[in-house]
């Protein structure tokens, strides 16, 4: 048990910090409340310090790439149809603990299939410190991946194999939905069903990779009709889709912008977020860019720079936390501080949106202390 | 040229021992002319810069901006000529675009000079060149040229020549291209001072000013291949800086007997075995404590200029302090380009490199340029 005292509380849902005590038991939130005391407890004083939900980058390559390796382990880049693939097999323990995701305040990642593939496979959610294994998945089969970018047609088409062009990406996305939703259950293929899950019974959100005004609006035309929950990833030219994206309400998992030079390269308006802000998209951030994913201190990098563009600081907290935990259908465990959800809690010196010299004071994730 | 006087602002001169202090500078002829607690407008055009942070205009002094171009359709790699492992003679400046929209983006974040270098896909890379940021011709924009010689070690030339089952595939290779050319280029300004007359050779050319001492050499060099750079730059008495650096916490001791310079960075990659084990931007406080000279640098367009400030955020982040911190942006680089009598700081006589910042750089994540002035002309106001 743990009693995290004193620290100023930003619960993760636009509520207004305020200091509040934390009680922890085994790997739970017990008790919020104010000056609480607990005997058996090991107290931690956090006094002047910022207590946020476990930090949630939901969309992440590196931690399932099985680096090194002559084919990256998420990619199963042998078809562009391939839902059934499940990433937590490719999940690296060891990669992920590398990373030291918890030093920027993460403490869960949606590891994904990457770009080459129309549909890649299923993401996972995985908890970011050293623990058993077992204690660290979250769920698995959380979203399907999808991808419209140029990483599929420059995959396949350099082998002369469709897709080639944009049209054939589409095209094949289309057919395989068709094809799935005119199949009966007993003659179905595991991709098939797979399809089914998600576009009949609605069984998991999509997340679809897609960065130009062609590729952006295409999908959002493509799955209009659909009437699922999905989340366009990296999606550099969002602001070139605001009308597209307040009709779908789609949310929009900003990948990382400063790889590449994308802000110069597709003169984006970031301060356009704010629309989809007042619309009601939910926003999160991700490591990832073309399909491959940066270091632990992109996130941060990218909650700055769209607070830079002018959205307050506590918006852009739930962009961290409930939001990301919502897009993966987890928010019954984690993304907010409540008592009875997970104990994932990052203890920063100061604000990390707000101020660079904001240090991670300790981390907690499953109720354990990593630092 | 207008005449214009800043006034009111809090000046970060960025000269030695000096704190920031309140005060007014005047531009004329795009130079600095005066510094001073107050001095009389006389005409000129008046700035005023009350509550605002008056700097010296940022250098990032390794860019490849303009050689890689991702603007185009298709991507363009103008800066790596990987057709053999030694290019030394080639000249960064006909490479670049000069219409790559990064150099907007540059003096808009108040970034006033780049160092543009060649890549690191062979192991002699070409000849780098500082330029201003503002302009359309990529001459006419140049401070200095050649500014160093990029050297570059490690997974890069070895993948780029590996590939082609041609030497270097392997460090060792690398290692014994780097003796091998200095010895050559050694041998080739012996023979020319001695009247022996070589036939012409402009990869040889291309070495000599940094034998003779003239320019330094830029070696991009990571983790252990940091102890190749230092003997090999060592034997042969060039002044060298160690580029990316990533790692230098486990050779604090040989960089400093080396009395190389740094430039640290880009940061936030993704960690893995090899080159990325250690991405130690803690190291860039541990060396300036030891009196090396050090700058934070973005490697752009690869990760954005405008990501300089994050850069700034993560060393003060582990500890730098936010005024040292300046230095790795300004005068520091201005010495590893060479060019510190032009640009750097604030002082008279030199360019009127000139940005007005509200908040503080590096700790205020939204702190922003106000105001660029490069070479005494405003080429960015915020409206």
């Amino acid at each position: 048990m743990y009693l995290i005292k004193n620290g100023i509380l930003h619960a993760g849902d636009g509520s207004i910090p305020k200091q509040m005590d934390i009680l922890t038991e085994g790997g739970k939130i017990k008790k919020i409340g104010e000056q609480l005391s607990e005997e058996g407890a090991e107290v931690i004083n956090v006094t002047g310090c910022h207590v946020f939900p476990g930090f949630i980058d939901p969309h992440s390559v590196i931690g399932a790439m099985g680096i090194p390796g002559r084919y990256m382990d998420h990619n199963e880049a042998t078809n562009p149809i391939t839902p059934e693939m499940n990433i937590r097999y490719s999940i690296d323990p060891d990669e992920v603990n590398a990373q030291e995701f918890y030093k920027s305040g993460i403490t869960a990642v949606g590891l994904t299939p990457g770009n080459t593939n129309v549909m890649g496979g299923q993401i996972a959610v995985y908890k970011t410190a050293p623990a058993k294994m077992s204690e660290r998945t979250v769920k698995d089969g959380a979203a399907l991946k999808c991808s419209v970018t140029e990483d599929v047609k420059r995959t396949y088409g350099e082998r002369k194999q469709i897709p080639k062009t944009r049209m054939g990406i589409f095209y094949l996305m289309k057919e395989a939905i068709r094809g799935a939703k005119t199949t009966g259950p007993e003659e179905r293929s595991t991709a098939q069903q797979v399809i089914c899950d998600v576009f009949e019974e609605k069984k998991m959100p999509v997340f679809v990779a897609a960065n130009t005004k062609g590729e952006i609006d295409g999908i959002l035309h493509m799955f209009a009709e659909e009437k699922i929950q999905m989340c366009l990833t990296e999606a550099f030219c969002f602001s070139d889709c605001i009308e597209e994206m307040k009709r779908s309400k789609a949310g929009l998992i900003l990948g990382n912008i400063n790889n590449m030079s994308q802000i110069a390269k597709n003169r984006m308006d970031i301060s356009r977020i704010r629309e989809l802000v007042d619309n009601g998209n939910l926003i999160a951030f991700s490591n990832t860019n073309g399909g491959s994913s940066e270091g632990r201190e992109v996130f941060l990098w990218n909650a700055i720079e769209v607070y830079r563009a002018g959205v307050p600081a506590e918006e852009i907290v739930k962009m961290m936390t409930a939001n990301p935990a919502k897009m993966l259908g987890v928010d019954d465990r984690l993304g907010t501080l409540e008592e009875g959800k997970d104990a994932d809690i990052s203890v920063f010196t100061a604000h990390p949106v707000t101020s660079y010299a904001a240090r991670v004071r300790h981390s907690i994730i499953n109720g354990e202390v990593i630092f | 040229m207008e005449r214009i006087l800043i006034k009111n602002g809090i000046l970060c001169t960025m000269a030695e021992d000096e704190d920031y202090r309140k005060g007014d500078i005047l531009i004329e002829d795009g130079k600095i002319k005066a510094i001073a607690d107050s001095l009389d407008d006389d005409g000129a055009k008046i700035i005023d810069a009350s509550s605002y942070y008056v700097m010296p205009g940022l250098v990032d002094a390794h860019t490849h901006i303009g050689l890689f171009d991702f603007n185009a359709s298709a991507s363009v790699d103008d800066a790596n000529e990987m057709t053999d492992p030694v290019t030394a003679g080639v000249d960064a400046r006909y490479g670049v675009n000069p219409k790559a929209r990064e150099f907007e983006v540059c003096y808009r974040n108040g970034i006033t000079t780049l160092l543009i270098t060649p890549g690191s896909g062979n192991v002699f890379c070409g000849q780098a060149f500082a330029a201003k940021t503002y302009g359309d011709n990529i001459f006419d924009m140049t401070l200095k040229a050649p500014c160093a010689v990029k050297i570059a070690l490690g997974g890069n030339p070895k993948n780029t020549y590996g590939d082609m089952k041609r030497l270097p595939m392997t460090r060792m290779g690398v290692a014994q291209v780097l003796w091998e050319t200095f010895r050559k280029a050694k041998q080739y300004l012996e023979d020319k001072e001695s009247g022996k007359n070589p036939a012409y050779d402009a990869d040889m050319e291309g070495i000599i000013p940094a034998l003779k001492g003239e320019i330094p050499c830029k070696i991009h060099c990571t983790q252990y291949d940091m102890l190749t750079a230092i003997e090999v730059a060592t034997a042969f008495g060039v002044h060298f800086s160690l580029e990316h650096a990533w790692g230098a916490t486990d050779y604090l001791d040989e960089i400093v007997e080396s009395g190389c310079d740094v430039c640290y960075g880009p940061i936030a990659t993704y960690r893995c075995p090899g080159e990325r084990r250690k991405i130690d931007v803690e190291a860039v406080k541990l060396l300036d404590d030891r009196g090396v000279n050090v700058a934070i640098i973005t490697d752009s367009p690869i990760l954005s200029e405008e990501s300089l400030y994050h850069h700034i955020g993560e060393a003060v982040r582990e500890g730098l302090s936010q005024k040292r911190a300046m230095r790795m942006v300004t005068i520091n680089p201005a010495r590893i380009i060479g060019a510190e009598e032009r640009i750097g700081s604030l002082e008279i006589g030199k360019d009127a490199d000139i940005i007005l910042v509200k908040g503080k750089l590096g700790l205020d994540t939204d702190a922003e340029v106000q105001c660029t002035i490069i070479d005494g002309k405003i080429v960015y106001e915020k409206s």
